[in-house]
């Protein structure tokens, strides 16, 4: 690998405006992403117009470490769609055979999308697929193991700052992590433009119990989204 | 039996606790059922569905005062883990998430939209290749009448050996130029392909018919099968037309002339599945307006009746439907003055 690489955290690099993660199924895309070999590690393109997530650790002015969990935490995924950024997420939580002991929970509320991310569960240790309601803190508690390291909502519903809110206090371990992808389109009010669905969101945060971080615009790589990092009080 | 205050049943799929608020277990029950994929994942839809495992109602019987922890043992930090089982839980969740999938094609709403989608895109693209047969076969046999023929050409053509035998079955003159072997057969495969496109329009809508009486019958008696499938469809799903208000019934359909309202336009008017229902489009436009208001009160109260169980609703309310809306007709004989 070039001498420019620079790891992230365990399991993911970033090379120049590229971002990877060490494949834990080798030979495997998931969604048609490029892969290359680093000696005895493979390496999986994570493209970050395609995943938020990706798309944050690229614009975030902060520490991009700082945005993701630890190999062998506990990770909530909210709104997993098929699957394509938990499975970068799984990559460097869990790794090959789960040797890092970790655990993904992606819950998605589509029986046509839940069908793709069984596919991709059935060869990842470590990743669990819930078919039921993100907003219902009820309907995951059975499926992970304790509180969460690291939350992740995408869901395209209105009220989403208010979920997040509901969903990260729920399930947030003291000093984890929680990412909010906001999608303005999905916010219920018809007035207003994006930026005031940002500032509103924003408010909802500011005034909950959890620790606003940054407001990362995605602009460029992802129109119409911003990512709200939190931390847990305490 | 001890009574202490504010204790708490916490609960995970494998064990049941009660534990005081010094955190000290009172009580506890193990799982000793079988240890299988698919017992686990029966389990696991239980807590999910917020159903009561066994062992928390019989803790909760002798401890009547404990509370059970809706979120079962999420905020127990010292509740055990269990390495040994990692493998079972994980094929336990496949199995249920499996079981949902599958479940989710008993769902009567998505089987209708799918019947509703497949005919949208069939009929639009039997629109496109009938009217290129029709040209195709003019082109060829002028003398054809391309209106009250339209029906019987592309038939014709796919059931002869030459356009010579074409022509006679419509009756005309065969054509000056005649089409070059693989040419003709192009257009007796494409002509085919119409024929066989209309028959599969016809099963769809027979199939809608059916699935539509059965699920949202008073709607249908209304409206129609085909009109009231379109509804459920466009609203995506009987519940959510059954809570919209009839308002926004009245001009589903019309979405790029909602949108365009919602900028300051004027309301939509043509574009809705309610006015195609000759009851509305095939009345004087001074009272289109009010009748379409009064038709989608109505069926806004139908899909309520077929779903929230209520007593569908047969001829006789329909006909007093009808008579309401005659009434009307009869009240604003004469456009208004401007």
């Amino acid at each position: 690998m070039a001498n420019k690489a620079k790891s992230i955290v365990w399991g993911v690099r970033r090379e120049g405006r590229t971002l990877w993660t060490r494949n834990a199924v080798k030979g495997i895309s998931v969604r048609g992403e490029r892969r290359k070999r680093d000696g005895r590690i493979e390496w999986r393109r994570w493209d970050p117009t395609k995943s938020k997530v990706a798309a944050a650790l690229l614009r975030t002015s902060a520490e991009p470490s700082s945005l993701l969990p630890d190999p062998g935490s506990t990770c909530l995924y909210l709104g997993a769609s098929s699957g394509g950024t938990v499975s970068h997420i799984h990559d460097f939580v869990c790794g090959a055979d789960n040797h890092h002991c970790g655990q993904v929970v992606a819950v998605e509320i589509s029986p046509r999308m839940v069908r793709d991310l069984v596919t991709l569960s059935d060869r990842r240790v470590g990743l669990v697929p819930v078919l039921g309601d993100a907003r219902k803190p009820a309907q995951v508690a059975a499926f992970i193991r304790g509180k969460a390291n690291w939350i992740h909502q995408d869901l395209s519903i209105a009220d989403q700052a208010e979920t997040f809110v509901k969903m990260a206090t729920t399930f947030l371990s003291p000093g984890g992590i929680g990412l909010l992808s906001l999608k303005a389109a999905s916010e219920r009010s018809s007035e207003g433009d994006d930026n005031s669905r940002f500032q509103k969101a924003e408010q909802i945060l500011r005034n909950s119990e959890l620790v606003l971080l940054e407001r990362i615009d995605l602009t460029g790589l992802e129109e119409q989204h911003v990512v709200f990092s939190c931390a847990s009080s305490l | 039996m001890p009574v202490g205050r504010a204790m708490k049943i916490h609960f995970d799929w494998r064990l049941s606790r009660v534990v005081d608020d010094q955190d000290n277990i009172v009580d506890e029950i193990v799982w000793d059922g079988p240890m299988s994929p698919s017992g686990l994942a029966k389990r696991l839809l239980k807590i999910q569905q917020g159903r009561k495992l066994p062992e928390v109602i019989t803790l909760a019987e002798r401890f009547p005062d404990a509370e059970i922890d809706p979120l079962g043992s999420l905020s127990d930090p010292n509740w055990p883990k269990a390495e040994e089982s990692d493998e079972l839980f994980r094929r336990a969740t496949l199995t249920l998430a499996k079981m949902g999938v599958a479940e989710s094609s008993g769902d009567m709403d998505r089987r209708l939209d799918m019947l509703v989608s497949a005919t949208l895109e069939a009929r639009s693209s039997w629109t496109t290749s009938e009217s290129r047969c029709i040209e195709w076969v003019g082109f060829f046999i002028t003398e054809a009448d391309l209106d009250s023929q339209r029906g019987e050409i592309p038939s014709a053509i796919s059931s002869s050996q030459s356009i010579v035998e074409a022509s006679e079955k419509l009756g005309v003159n065969p054509p000056k130029h005649l089409p070059s072997d693989s040419e003709w057969s192009s257009m007796v495969s494409h002509a085919l392909a119409v024929t066989s496109s209309s028959d599969i329009l016809e099963q769809l809508e027979v199939s809608i018919r059916e699935m539509a009486t059965l699920h949202v019958p008073s709607l249908s008696a209304l409206l129609g099968p085909i009109s009231a499938a379109k509804l459920v469809s466009l609203a995506r799903g009987r519940e959510r037309l059954a809570r919209m208000p009839s308002g926004s019934l009245q001009v589903l359909g019309a979405h790029a002339a909602m949108a365009a309202h919602r900028r300051g336009a004027p309301p939509p008017k043509h574009g809705s599945v309610l006015f195609s229902m000759p009851q509305v489009n095939r009345s004087p436009r001074w009272v289109r307006g009010k009748i379409a208001r009064y038709l989608a009160g109505k069926a806004s109260i139908a899909v309520r009746v077929d779903h929230f169980d209520g007593e569908t609703w047969g001829k006789s309310q329909i006909d007093e439907i009808n008579g309401e809306i005659e009434a009307i007709k009869a009240k604003f004989p004469k456009p208004p003055k401007r």
